[in-house]
């Protein structure tokens, strides 16, 4: 036994020392690594940025129509939608075919700004609101361009946030 | 004696050195080379977990400072309340002036906007005050939607979507539709309007 105090020199128990340090550390660090992965605050933020990527794609694209590329046109639609209004599109597309190819435009959208101003991680839920500049172009005459402020209701689906919901931001609700 | 002596010097590596020590005595003697080779394996060991610990800290940082996770828009709601508020206040203050009352509409604006979308206002006010005055115009905004695209401790960009009421004495009241983007800094404890552009 006297042997074995002996044996216990300084860099012995400096390794020692220094190896529970080291796995102290390495235990911290991993902890905090898995903290960080389930941290609520880090994956709503990212949710909110997606939806409002997904939202200001989706309203461009139901902004954008040519009349020579059609069915390209009216599918994007389709694919940017979900639920209530995915069916109005579908139902109205016949219609929209038609007038479309009478009126021989072509609508381009150019998003100038948009936030996220609701959103339900837990219910894939979200409200964007959008402003976007409509440039529509006629056969005859100068193209049109217009400001439009748009509100929007995003729902999570398999294939990511599409739209439930789509309008005008009324004007002249509040006045008076 | 020995032994407490040896406890009280150190309590720490008490629990680990008996096992260390148990195998010493044996290979002690016999060779070197077997000591070298498990001093390797500490220092090995020393490093591996160093470099671990060092690997996770950076990996916990990556997947934190991500630019979703710097943006608290949303998911901070009382600070995006707050900004919201403010800011939807502001505007609605120095976007609101009637033929009696632009001074006070001058004064509010020095409150509550500051930089660059100070000195634009300021540079626009002159002929505001005039038109009302001429024409007898009384504009009336409201925030009719506000959202924050992005929300730090100290400053933010909004898009506002307004309404501005445009009454002039003797004629039909119209209504405007405007949308603004807006970036605001907190200046004690109340955030001011630094620039505003036109969307």
């Amino acid at each position: 036994m006297a042997r074995v105090r002996t044996t216990k020199n300084p860099l012995v128990v400096a390794a020692i020392v220094l190896t529970a340090l080291a796995a102290g550390s390495a235990a911290r660090g991993g902890w905090s690594w898995y903290e960080a992965g389930h941290d609520d605050s880090a994956g709503y933020g990212q949710t909110r940025d997606d939806a409002l990527a997904a939202g200001e794609q989706a309203v461009q694209n139901l902004n954008t129509l040519d009349h020579q590329k059609l069915d390209q046109g009216l599918d994007s639609w389709e694919d940017s939608t979900t639920g209530d209004l995915h069916q109005q599109l579908v139902d109205g597309r016949s219609g929209f075919e038609k007038q479309i190819q009478e009126a021989k435009t072509v609508s381009t959208a150019k998003v100038l700004s948009g936030a996220v101003t609701e959103l339900d991680d837990r219910t894939g839920k979200a409200s964007v609101m959008v402003a976007l500049r409509i440039t529509v172009t006629a056969p005859r005459g100068k193209p049109a361009v217009k400001e439009s402020r748009m509100l929007g209701r995003l729902t999570r689906t398999s294939e990511g946030w599409k739209l439930s919901a789509l309008g005008q931001a009324p004007v002249g609700n509040t006045a008076g | 004696m020995v032994s407490t002596e040896e406890k009280t010097e150190a309590g720490v590596e008490e629990p680990k050195s008996p096992e260390t020590a148990g195998d010493e005595p044996d290979e002690a003697g016999e060779s070197g080379s077997t000591r070298r080779l498990r001093r390797t394996a500490v220092v090995l060991l020393v490093v591996a977990l160093v470099v671990a610990g060092a690997g996770f800290f950076v990996r916990a940082q990556q997947v934190r400072d991500t630019p979703a996770t710097d943006n608290l828009a949303l998911s901070d709601t009382e600070a995006t309340t707050r900004v919201v508020g403010d800011v939807s206040n502001a505007l609605g203050k120095v976007f609101s002036y009637g033929p009696q009352d632009t001074a006070g509409t001058k004064e509010s604006a020095k409150q509550l906007l500051g930089g660059k979308a100070l000195r634009q206002y300021a540079a626009l006010f002159g002929q505001v005050e005039k038109q009302s005055r001429d024409q007898k115009l009384t504009l009336t905004t409201h925030v009719v939607h506000a959202g924050v695209s992005r929300l730090s401790g100290t400053g933010a960009h909004l898009l506002v979507f307004l309404d501005q009421v445009y009454e002039r004495r003797g004629k039909p009241a119209t209504t405007a539709a405007a949308q603004l983007s807006v970036t605001a800094e907190l200046r004690d404890g109340h955030w001011r309007i630094v620039d505003i552009a036109s969307r």
